[in-house]
């Protein structure tokens, strides 16, 4: 098995890490960068709980093999948040009860960020929409939706 | 702070910030020194005998730890709720008995090395030709899956009252049908997880992704040899579980695993590991006939019940019971007869799912009564409301319950929710339909006098710095009885919620408090909490009371101060009187004990009502969900944030049951094992308008005045947007799930009701 030289941007940080040719972008940030708030729910594309951003959309990092993302851009859950200030859509779902086991949380939230960017006032359709990859057997969606809608209503920047 | 300014509150759930940011260590995301990892070794065939298992070639592969086959165990090497009679590794010589069963595991120091020794496993198989349904088991001269189970039967329970043939005698008009419904599959996020180790005492570690530390202990116990007083179980957070993680899992593996292998071992299954291998909803067909007078009076419910309870027991004979009792719904019928049986085959699984086998039954009774409505010519809302059970009378049920009925109440309540009925379009090929169904979802604080399995325990401790600890064995799925404990706590000491830290699911630090199912923990484990803290408040008192020269009943807990309730400043800060009891050796440490009388059941019930529009497209079958609504009489409403958010997510669970779930299986393999293949509701599937609503009717026995909802969340659900649909289309639907395809088929069919 073959490994390459990679040098990638993960939340704000630059790491260089020899890597395995097989290896997925959800594998790589999980074992070799400790970053596990990125979850495999199924590792096949179908879940949307390992979603993270690379240069700033939203990817399965799962489907992603490692080796593609050299001089990228990677964000996770864990680097969205400013110090001890989370970021507006981690302080939505707190209030509104969108996480209930947590699994599909950081997934849905990085989705969720990649929507607002681009869609600022979304309508609900549109939200259920962006949702339609990331599967949650929690919470019905309905607070979900409820948290994303509202922060798209702040005006807040994401 | 006065008392209950927290309780009722849709304050943040405690666990909150670490799931938002990605903080919560599941059990998957533990790292240990040294950790390996194990892969188990299923049986391909759902029914073969083991001639030969050579693991030379894994046992040759660096990096190889242990190759681990049944003849390697100590102990029994068998487990099972119910009966212990599940192996844990199948040997040379024996019989597999369904695709889940393992014969062989592999510790490896990686992942990936771990899968390809496992692939590395040669096994010798006979194939036979497997049970893959109920009826084909039941027949005469069918093998037995187990020799001490003859005509396979797991369990039969049976429910007579009144005269069941005078019943049906002076019925006016009788109705039957028999409805089927599918496998379905919990579908949590998380696959089964968790990692074990041995330490120096010889200790068994287990952290893992569960619903019962208490009953995977003893399986671990049962399987493995090791006495109790070496078995550690702790409960990680757990990504979901909705039944599929109530009984043990992969933990009687995993401590095998390291045990054997000397080393800390995790083991994560994958998708289609995790969906062959735990028990799902029972697969059920239910015969079902009632009989009325013409004034819409039932008079005799008879009914049968089969289900498919796979290869193993487990909570079959629990569910299996339940589905027969359930049968009855919130109605009052006077002459009943009633028999169920679960079946062993060679299919995948069954076990508990949210509902625990009332949602089949639901489908059944719901779906019935809309027919007798339409025998009789009433409308279905007033047929059910002419039986409903009333508040001075009991139902007649072996599931006696306590709960003060308000059926009336919630049927003004989904009335008012659900408004005028809605008008297709002129012109369109759209029919809209709609239903009101009710249901009595049970609670229970697992109190089975006979099984000595009654009583649920909490521990709470104050800290000479006015901290509080809460020690609680039931387990965090999701559900919120974290947040619901430290609200109970908060509450009664006076203090902000920031105060309390809640420790679950661990059997060594909490009092034994069982199962993490049947809507159990808000009722039992808080009632256990309440006692352990009032024990705790009285000490506390005494010491404030000496202190400030006030007497104990002047004072009260609030605003974290102990103070008198004539004269507020008068008051000793709780930290500082936690530091002066703990210098005067005051016991701020105690145990609450919860139970049951030795001579009964504890049941509560948790009165429901689901309401469903729909619009079907006659050209295309398009089924669209207009509107949702689902009311619960929860007694007390703890925290609307979190209750709201177990309606919807049981609705939305109850909706891809009714319309899109089906974990198929054919000659006892899986066919839908990945999630491409079993579809779950997506956000784009739920209703258009969603109602989530509560009223309260104090429970008496509950904490506060609440009861359990977790379940009632779902219970009848299904058979409302079923009837809706039926009403719709004017068809009669008797089985789930309904897809487009099906629904073009019953209108092609032209079985016009």
């Amino acid at each position: 098995m073959s490994t390459h030289q990679l040098t990638l941007t993960v939340n704000g940080e630059q790491h260089h890490l020899q890597v395995d040719a097989q290896r997925s972008l959800l594998d790589l940030l999980r074992e070799e960068l400790g970053l596990t708030g990125t979850k495999k729910g199924c590792n096949a594309g179908d879940c949307g709980a390992c979603t993270v951003l690379m240069d700033g959309a939203p990817v399965n990092a799962c489907l992603v093999l490692a080796v593609q993302t050299g001089g990228r851009e990677i964000t996770t859950i864990e680097g969205i948040a400013s110090g001890d200030k989370l970021h507006p859509l981690q302080e939505a779902f707190i209030e509104h009860g969108a996480a209930q086991c947590g699994f599909c949380t950081p997934g849905v939230i990085m989705n969720s960020i990649a929507l607002l960017r681009e869609t600022r006032q979304p309508t609900r359709a549109e939200i259920q929409e962006a949702l339609s990859g990331n599967l949650c057997r929690c919470t019905g969606y309905f607070q979900i939706i409820d948290a994303i809608a509202a922060v798209a209503a702040s005006g807040e920047p994401v | 702070m006065a008392i209950g300014s927290i309780v009722g509150k849709g304050v943040a759930r405690v666990d909150a910030r670490g799931k938002v940011t990605g903080q919560t260590k599941y059990a998957g995301d533990m790292r240990l020194p040294n950790m390996h990892h194990g892969k188990l070794v299923f049986s391909p065939h759902p029914r073969a005998r083991v001639l030969a298992i050579d693991c030379s070639a894994a046992v040759a592969m660096a990096g190889v730890k242990r190759v681990i086959t049944a003849r390697d165990l100590t102990g029994s090497g068998r487990y099972g709720y119910d009966v212990a009679h599940r192996p844990v590794l199948v040997a040379e010589g024996e019989e597999t008995r369904y695709i889940g069963d393992v014969v062989a595991m592999v510790v490896a120091v990686s992942e990936e090395l771990a899968s390809r020794a496992a692939q590395a496993v040669v096994v010798r198989y006979e194939v036979l030709p497997p049970l893959t349904s109920p009826r084909q088991a039941m027949a005469e001269g069918a093998y037995l899956v187990h020799a001490d189970a003859p005509g396979n039967r797991c369990c039969k329970r049976e429910f007579s009252h009144g005269d069941v043939v005078a019943g049906f005698a002076r019925s006016e008009v009788v109705v039957e049908h028999t409805y089927k419904t599918p496998r379905q599959e919990q579908a949590f996020l998380e696959t089964e997880s968790g990692v074990a180790y041995q330490d120096e005492a010889g200790v068994v570690h287990v952290l893992s992704s569960l619903q019962d530390p208490y009953g995977v202990a003893e399986d671990i116990h049962l399987a493995l040899a090791i006495p109790k007083s070496r078995i550690h179980i702790k409960g990680t957070p757990v990504g979901g579980g909705f039944g599929g993680k109530l009984n043990t899992t992969i933990q009687v593996h995993l401590a095998a695993m390291a045990c054997l292998a000397g080393v800390p071992v995790m083991l994560v299954l994958d998708r289609e590991e995790s969906f062959i291998f735990h028990a799902k909803r029972h697969p059920t067909e239910i015969r079902l006939k009632l009989g009325a007078k013409r004034d819409g009076t039932i008079l005799a419910m008879e009914g049968e019940v089969i289900s498919d309870a796979g290869p193993y027991s487990g909570r079959s004979p629990e569910v299996v019971g339940l589905t027969m009792s359930a049968l009855l719904g919130p109605y009052r019928i006077a002459n009943v007869a009633t028999r169920a049986q679960g079946i062993y085959t060679n299919n995948l699984d069954s076990g508990a799912f949210r509902g625990f086998g009332a949602p089949q039954a639901a489908i059944a009774r719901e779906g019935l009564l809309d027919k007798l409505a339409r025998e009789l010519g009433l409308e279905p809302l007033e047929l059910r409301r002419r039986n409903f059970l009333q508040p001075d009378s009991r139902p007649a049920s072996p599931m006696l319950g306590d709960s003060p009925v308000s059926l009336e109440a919630l049927a003004e309540k989904i009335i008012a929710r659900m408004g005028p009925k809605p008008e297709p379009a002129v012109g369109s090929s759209k029919r809209i339909g709609r239903s009101i169904c009710f249901d009595m979802p049970v609670f229970d604080v697992g109190a089975i006098p006979t099984l000595g399995k009654s009583g649920v325990g909490a521990t709470v401790e104050v800290h000479s710095d006015g901290g509080v600890s809460v020690y609680a064995g039931g387990t965090e799925l999701g559900q919120g009885i974290t947040t619901v404990l430290a609200q109970f706590a908060a509450d009664q000491f006076g203090l902000p919620m920031e105060a309390i830290r809640v420790e679950m699911s661990d059997n060594w630090t909490c009092p034994r408090a069982g199962r993490t199912s049947a809507s159990r923990l808000t009722f039992g484990l808080g009632n256990a909490l309440l006692l352990a803290i009032e024990a705790v408040r009285q000490t506390l008192l005494t010491r404030a009371a000496t202190t400030l020269g006030i007497a104990r009943e002047e004072l009260r807990f609030v605003a974290g101060q102990v103070q008198s309730c004539s004269a507020p400043e008068r008051a000793i800060a709780f930290a500082e009187l936690a530091q002066l009891c703990w210098d005067k050796g005051d016991n701020l440490r105690e145990e609450g004990w919860f139970r049951a009388a030795e001579d009964r059941y504890m049941y509560g019930h948790t009165f429901m009502a689901a309401g469903a529009d729909v619009a079907v497209d006659l050209a295309t079958g398009e089924i669209e969900v207009l509107k949702l609504a689902n009311v619960l009489d929860m007694g007390k409403v703890l925290n609307p944030v979190m209750a709201y958010g177990q309606i919807y997510g049981g609705a939305v669970q109850a909706l891809g049951y009714a319309l899109m779930e089906n974990m198929v299986t054919k000659d006892g393999l899986a066919k839908t094992p990945s999630f491409a293949e079993y579809a779950i509701p997506t956000a784009v599937d739920i209703p258009f308008e969603f109602v989530a609503e509560g009223i309260e009717t104090p429970y008496p026995t509950g904490p506060f005045g609440a009861k359990g909802i977790g379940e009632a969340a779902l219970n009848c659900t299904t058979p409302t947007l079923l009837n809706a649909i039926a009403d719709a289309i004017g068809v009669e639907l008797d089985a789930i799930p309904v897809a487009q395809e099906h629904i073009l088929a019953a209108i092609h069919q032209q079985k016009r009701i």
